[in-house]
């Protein structure tokens, strides 16, 4: 008698129950436990772990509500079964090649599409084509965003206590986004600089995430200074990256020498200062000049520090 | 036993493919065995081990009626009376965290196709899972010319050099090159092409969204047989380091450049050090912190030479 069957018939036994099993109903009913108590306890122990750390949601209750130390076990099948997602075979391949072509640090391996029908992708092995490093708390915190329960943790000064909303993966760093309680309002942190484990808190269900718009704007709209639309010449060299950083829409002039004017309106100008000034001296504000003047303050400002 | 030494999969493993393959098989009216074996990723001789184990599994008392029935005839395969096993289990948090992160990257990659049925299943699988998709996980990557990432991809599956305009951004300086670009892939929220660089005459990565432009040669070569193990920069411990004082409105600067210490200063904000190998780096980091940060050990009149520079074009 293997262990494995004994994994799989004791699964099949708490999945099949409508009633919690004791664990003298299930040494009885499951072969391939020793007679011995004490040793079938400590097997049955490990073997509820083992299932545990697959995902096997098995559940304990008390038999008798005067009995506080008798327990029984079962699975609950709604709790069991993955629901059908429904994939179309063509959705399944193009899921199963994301998950060859794309690797994410300290993620397992094939189970998950197996759960879901299994390989359906065609050919040889597929070549890597982009890599997402891991993060300490990455699995939790998005195992407490899809139920929408609260997490506490340390972040730099402080505990936090958050509603956590959205994992964001963003210039290489991994985020969480989410309702900070004691400050009152939406934050992010990065993963990498929570001290400490992560809690959950509180009920699942206990928050309704905001709806997120579309993409993010940039950081030059996200503001409240008086709208204003910048013309912003970019040598050549940078014309390219420009125009993907502010979108085709915005070029108002391609000039014979390659170089480009961008009409980029602007509602935060501190935001779009930086952005100009990461082109150190391949690009040049045109107008209007009020805006051009600004910047001109700023930068003399630095010359006479 | 096969006589091939084969990896041995744990128990574990078994177990949960086992769990996955009862619900498929008894779902189709049996199947073939090559399709299931291709689909669960094992030999033959696994899924006969596998059916053989199972046919002894069952319901208590074990007799004939409640225990699994298995059949393989004509390369065929029935899996009865497991009605308990007729949905696999759920996915675990980390199952559905990356397969919902992968499948959201490959979107990432310009020229995708946010209809298609990768964006479908993404969207089916989310819904499993219990999340919205464009809500719960956001990957985001430097966006590139589409043409630029489309030349190179297009290259490294054809071994075909390319000729390319490139902007070292750490240098603030263009180059032409000519490269055998051998793989294109994203890392660290950029993508990038390795390849051999014919004007260093080594192999080299070039970050895409700096390539001002890209054009196939009619040359081909020879890929390497063994692909280099080029890694996305990482400081060394001899590269030049900066120290700056922060005044408390650039502390984001702590969280969002890669500084190795910091210290709290007694007159409020920081002292941080922070790795600058290249000038440009650094003085683009200057010019937008302004008079927020101060150069205290390194090159200390970084920021008022670019801003002498920058100021010349306005005048």
């Amino acid at each position: 008698m293997s262990r494995l069957e004994r994994l799989i018939n004791l699964t099949a036994a708490l999945l099949h129950t409508d009633r919690l099993l004791t664990a003298d109903d299930l040494h009885e009913r499951v072969p391939g436990y020793a007679d011995d108590r004490n040793t079938f306890r400590r097997a049955f122990e490990r073997d509820k772990e083992t299932l545990r750390d697959m995902g096997v949601p098995i559940s304990v209750g008390p038999l008798d509500p005067d009995d506080p130390n008798a327990l029984g076990y079962r699975i609950r099948r709604d709790e069991y079964y993955l629901p059908d997602p429904g994939l179309e075979p063509d959705e399944l391949a193009a899921l199963h090649l994301a998950a060859s072509a794309v690797r994410l640090e300290g993620a397992g391996g094939v189970e998950a599409l197996w759960k879901l029908g299994g390989a359906v992708a065609e050919g040889g092995p597929v070549a890597e084509l982009a890599a997402l490093p891991g993060a300490a708390h990455l699995v939790s915190l998005f195992g407490a965003i899809s139920a929408r329960q609260a997490v506490r943790f340390d972040y730099r000064d402080a505990t936090r206590e958050v509603d956590p909303f959205r994992l964001s993966f963003r210039n290489g760093h991994w985020y969480l986004a989410g309702l900070d309680h004691t400050r009152g309002e939406e934050r992010s942190f990065r993963l990498d600089r929570i001290v400490g484990g992560v809690t959950r808190v509180g009920e699942p269900g206990a928050f309704e995430r905001p709806a997120v718009t579309g993409r993010q704007p940039p950081p030059w709209l996200l503001g409240g200074d008086e709208p204003v639309t910048a013309r912003l010449l970019v040598d050549a060299d940078q014309a390219g990256w420009a125009v993907s950083q502010v979108g085709p829409t915005r070029v108002e002039e391609r000039r014979p020498d390659g170089s480009v004017v961008l009409a980029v309106p602007v509602t935060n100008r501190s935001a779009f200062r930086s952005f100009v000034l990461g082109f150190l001296d391949h690009a040049e504000v045109l107008g209007p000049t009020e805006l051009r003047a600004e910047l001109v303050e700023w930068l003399e400002s630095l010359c006479h520090a | 036993m096969a006589g091939v030494a084969v990896p041995r999969v744990s128990a574990d493993d078994r177990l949960r493919r086992l769990l996955a393959l009862v619900p498929w098989v008894a779902a189709h009216d049996g199947p073939t065995v090559e399709e299931v074996c291709a689909r669960f990723g094992c030999t033959e001789q696994d899924l006969v081990e596998d059916l053989e184990l199972l046919f002894v599994c069952g319901l208590y008392p074990y007799t004939p009626d409640v225990l699994i029935e298995t059949d393989i005839a004509d390369g065929r395969v029935w899996i009865r009376y497991a009605e308990y096993f007729s949905r696999p289990l759920r996915l675990t948090p980390d199952e559905g965290l990356a397969l919902l992160a992968k499948a959201r990257t490959l979107l990432a990659v310009p020229g995708s196709d946010p209809t298609g049925p990768l964006a479908r299943g993404l969207v089916k699988l989310a819904r499993v899972v219990g999340v919205d998709p464009d809500e719960a996980l956001e990957i985001e990557i430097n966006p590139v010319a589409t043409e630029v990432i489309d030349v190179m991809r297009r290259a490294v599956s054809e071994h075909r050099q390319v000729a390319m305009e490139y902007y070292s951004f750490g240098r603030d300086s263009a180059t032409s090159r000519v490269v055998d670009p051998y793989s294109v892939f994203a890392a660290s929220g950029q993508w990038y092409v390795s390849a051999f660089c014919h004007t260093v005459d080594d192999e080299r990565l070039f970050r895409l969204d700096r390539v001002r432009s890209a054009r196939p040669l009619d040359a081909t070569f020879a890929a390497p047989a063994v692909a280099p193990d080029l890694t996305v920069y990482e400081p060394q411990p001899d590269d030049p380091r900066v120290e700056l004082d922060l005044e408390p409105a650039a502390g984001w600067v702590i969280e969002q450049y890669p500084v190795e210490r910091v210290e709290d200063r007694p007159d409020g904000g920081w002292r941080v050090r922070l790795v600058a190998s290249e000038r440009a780096w650094l003085e683009r980091l200057l010019l937008r912190l302004g008079r927020d940060a101060r150069v205290v050990a390194g090159p200390v009149g970084a920021a008022q030479d670019a801003a002498g520079r920058l100021l010349s074009r306005y005048r």
